[in-house]
């Protein structure tokens, strides 16, 4: 289907942009003022033992060049090494592992019931038989885009939790445990997805080709399901793509009420505490998500749609570029 | 580059609780709604349990603990871990104040203070079954006074910087020498950063022993699962018979389990005590006590020993320098205001830099007590007469300036300091308050040669080492005095190796009133306070003389 040339051109661009973020996030926390290894030794609510603060001075060899210091990080990086959290001396790996652990489930459980509620509510609103329900579908979105996450939250935890317990507020009880968060995550998730799905839906429904199908006698749930919602959805593709790296990291509020410590929380701790390589750690596993989960959206809105491939193979032109301009216009969609 | 406060200063809350707190006081209704269901308690009380024994209490904190290294150790969450998995060789009996015996079942000090004798109890075990005898006292000594410096394991700044301890097992007795006299060593010995472990902790690596399960004591519980930031899950010590001389359960704790959640959302915290699903809770919202009072929950606080709340000036930022405006700053502040406006009969304004319970302490608060008419005599002697447009008072076309920072360890600071400052206001001082995040708190306030006051002061086993940490030329030296007020740095040195306890006792009484009274060199704000919530059905609960909580005699019944 795809060129092993353009696959491969849009990873190598993919890796640049990661190390173009890298070195950003690396260079921009020593702007920040004072030394981040020295104000992490000096925290006087954990402080650091001489002898263990010598040991992370000489591992990060902070009396060197910061452009030294740069390659150090970014050799052992490539080696695997992400380097020792400042606040507790772990493995930043471990840490990081035990983040994802949290988090991977509840975002993948979020990220279905997102997909779910964002193509129930644009259906409704587009192709329900009453006038009344489409409308009052359509207000949907803006009700869940101007709703804050943490309301949400607190009413979730107050009605489920609190008052009917059915869930523990504070224990981790597996799955159960998910279901309250992920409906809060979702909630937020859909809401800006169905708009541009109702607007991909509305443009691809005036579109000639479905006269042309209701002229063959094709059934009406074949043209939306089969035709349609295939059109409709490519614009919807790509804020999907953005929404997962909104799902992985941007949970801190959903994870503070809901007592887990995921990405989310594992991101606020480590900024407030400047935790450099623990920051350096999250920001690559954030920008490694959202531009692979970015480049699977490109290939499969090329796969829904073969027109993009064919004037990739036409022009050669790189079809980022393109999909940024998308991704822009559906941000202005969104923000109308 | 400045240092810590205190190796043991601590934290009680981080601002982004607040920040969520502080938007849901309608939700907070609604959950109250709910603590008046049928199951309320029950949940908490988990398992059968008849009458006082047995059961599971689920605790929440407000914070994750951090390192289970005992010398690390400091943070309240840490200390109130600590406390209940390890036993000390001395405690200070809660009620009385008095040093008792504990794991030493008696100890002899000679008269020149530089030898200590401590009988060391029979029949003791460590969790995992190897004997707390002299050796391992010994061991524990030696590893607390010069750290493990191969194992990234620092010296306990507590402890005297140098002993030769020896063993004479037949005896069970521990002899530890000291070069010079140190006269806070029986206080340090009842810290919880004084808790004794096993050689297996010791020995274990420093990444081992920054977790619990890797903490192992001879205390009332032991910790049988940790999973980092969410649970950990304290089960009773089998067997357990060697508890202080005064504690009311001299046997095995009642509880068969604590699940200790740290959950930092004050709004879920109280939420989940409130509906049962937690038996217990550190740290409620002053204004939320009322509620939980007339719905039968028990709010209970305690002061522990220490240092108080307090306010340092530093005399070498203008216009500190001058006494008379340090003074009139003292009579500016009313603390009853204070207290009825932000806090509840669970808190108390300070009456010394150190809190009643201490040794030695002193109550000086005749000099600084709310007196708006002799802050303006001060203020006008000083030359601060003139006021300007928006009513500070000028000298010279300056006006009366401070600086400071929000304190970022207490999660009332922000209401404290503003209400503070409107205080001042109304006597024409005006005090700038500033905010830093977390985690540059420390480094920038301290290090801002501008700032005239900041706040310090928390519980600590010792006074003399608590107030030499601030205010000796060898400590943090807040005052930036460089020993220059030789009379401060003579009754500090002099309190470090007195041999003598009412000598120490009348030294800690004149550094409180050289400080205070004489100098106002210190304005004490309010004692620190611990303040615990417990369900309904919880019973037994008691504090330790540092205001941690002590869990062996607690029950929860359904």
């Amino acid at each position: 289907m795809f060129s092993l040339r353009y696959v491969a051109r849009r990873m190598a661009q993919s890796i640049l942009v990661i190390f173009i973020v890298y070195a950003l996030t690396f260079f921009a926390l020593f702007v920040l003022p004072g030394d981040p290894v020295d104000n992490k030794i000096n925290n006087p609510v954990s402080p650091l033992p001489q002898e263990t603060a010598d040991g992370l001075r000489a591992y990060y060899q902070v009396d060197q060049p910061l452009y030294v210091q740069f390659f150090l990080h970014l050799g052992r990086l490539l080696r695997g090494d992400l380097g020792f959290s400042l606040t507790n001396g772990k493995p930043v790996s471990e840490l990081v592992s035990q983040a994802l652990a949290q988090t991977l489930p509840l975002a993948g459980l979020a990220f279905a019931l997102t997909v779910l509620l964002a193509f129930a509510i644009a259906l409704t609103a587009v192709f329900a038989p009453v006038a009344w329900l489409r409308e009052l579908a359509k207000a949907v979105p803006v009700v869940s885009i101007s709703t804050p996450s943490f309301l949400l939250s607190y009413v979730l935890v107050v009605v489920f939790s609190f008052r009917l317990g059915w869930v523990s507020s504070i224990q981790d009880e597996g799955f159960k445990s998910l279901i309250l968060p992920a409906i809060t995550l979702a909630c937020g998730a859909a809401g800006a997805l169905s708009q541009v799905l109702i607007r991909g839906l509305q443009k691809a429904a005036g579109e000639p080709f479905v006269t042309v199908l209701v002229a063959k006698g094709v059934p009406s749930s074949r043209i939306v399901l089969g035709h349609v919602l295939k059109n409709g959805s490519i614009p919807a593709l790509t804020l999907l793509a953005l929404t997962v790296g909104e799902l992985l990291a941007g949970s801190v509020i959903v994870e503070t009420v809901f007592n887990r410590t995921g990405l989310g929380y594992f991101t606020y701790a480590s900024v407030r505490d400047q935790d450099t390589p623990t920051i350096e750690a999250i920001v690559l596993i954030v920008a490694v998500v959202y531009l692979s989960v970015n480049l699977v959206a490109d290939l499969l809105y090329a796969a829904l749609d073969p027109r993009i491939l064919a004037h990739e193979a036409a022009t050669r032109a790189p079809s980022k570029r393109r999909l940024g301009g998308r991704i822009k216009g559906i941000k202005e969609e969104v923000a109308a | 580059m400045p240092t810590p406060p205190l190796e043991t200063l601590t934290t009680r809350a981080f601002s982004r609780r607040s920040l969520l707190g502080a938007t849901v006081a309608g939700l907070a209704g609604m959950a109250l709604l709910s603590a008046c269901g049928p199951e309320a308690g029950s949940v908490a009380a988990g398992g059968s349990s008849a009458g006082r024994s047995g059961g599971t209490l689920t605790f929440v904190d407000p914070e994750i603990p951090t390192s289970a290294q005992v010398q690390e150790s400091g943070t309240w969450q840490t200390r109130d871990l600590i406390q209940n998995l390890t036993d000390r060789l001395i405690n200070r009996n809660p009620q009385s104040n008095e040093l008792e015996p504990w794991i030493a079942e008696s100890w002899d000090v000679s008269k020149d203070g530089l030898s200590y004798t401590f009988v060391i109890r029979d029949g003791v075990t460590y969790s995992d079954g190897t004997p707390l005898d002299a050796k391992s006292v010994k061991k524990n000594l030696d590893w607390q006074i010069a750290g493990d410096t191969k194992n990234g394991v620092s010296s306990n700044s507590q402890f005297p910087r140098a002993a030769t301890i020896t063993v004479d097992e037949a005896k069970r007795e521990v002899t530890v020498k000291l070069p010079t006299p140190y006269a806070p060593f029986l206080n340090v010995l009842t810290s919880w950063s004084a808790g004794l472990v096993a050689d297996a902790t010791i020995d274990a690596t420093h990444d081992e022993q920054v977790k619990y399960t890797g903490l192992i004591g001879s205390g009332p519980f032991t910790v049988e699962a940790e999973t980092y930031g969410q649970k950990y899950v304290l089960a009773r010590r089998s067997g357990y018979a060697w508890a202080p001389q005064g504690a009311s359960n001299q046997g095995e704790t009642l509880l068969e389990k604590i699940v200790w959640i740290p959950t930092e959302d004050d709004a879920v915290r109280l939420g989940s005590v409130q509906s049962g699903q937690a038996g217990a809770l550190r740290y409620v919202e002053p204004k939320q006590e009322a509620t939980l009072t007339a719905q039968k929950f028990q709010v209970v606080s305690k002061t522990g020993v220490g240092l108080s709340n307090q306010w340092f000036l530093r005399t070498t930022v203008a216009p500190l320098d001058d006494i008379k405006v340090r003074q009139a700053l003292s009579h500016s502040i009313d603390r009853a205001a204070l207290l009825k406006d932000l806090y509840t009969e669970n808190w108390s304004a300070a009456t010394s830099v150190l809190a009643p319970e201490t040794f030695g302490y002193k109550d000086v608060s005749a000099a600084f007590g709310f007196d708006a008419a002799k802050a303006a005599n001060l203020l006008d002697e000083a030359g601060w007469t003139a006021r300007d447009a928006e009513g500070y008072r000028t000298k010279n076309g300056k006006r009366l300036f401070l600086k400071t920072y929000i304190d970022v360890y207490d999660n009332t600071a922000n209401a404290l300091f503003q209400a503070i400052q409107a205080q001042l206001k109304a006597q024409g001082f005006e005090l700038e308050l500033n905010r830093l995040d977390y985690s540059s708190y420390w480094v920038k306030a301290f290090g801002d040669e501008e700032v005239g006051l900041l706040r310090v002061g928390w519980p600590h086993p010792d006074p003399t080492i608590g107030l030499r940490e601030y205010y000796g030329k060898d400590g943090q030296d807040l005052l930036q005095l460089a020993g220059k007020d030789k009379t401060l740095q003579d009754l500090l040195d002099r309190q470090l190796v007195s041999t003598d306890e009412n000598e120490r006792r009348a030294l800690l009484e004149q550094t409180q009133d050289h400080l205070v009274t004489k100098q106002a060199y210190v304005v004490p704000i309010l004692n620190d306070s611990q303040v615990f919530v417990l369900a309904p059905g919880v019973s037994g609960f008691e504090f330790s003389d540092g205001a941690l909580p002590l869990f062996s005699n607690v029950a929860v019944s359904g």
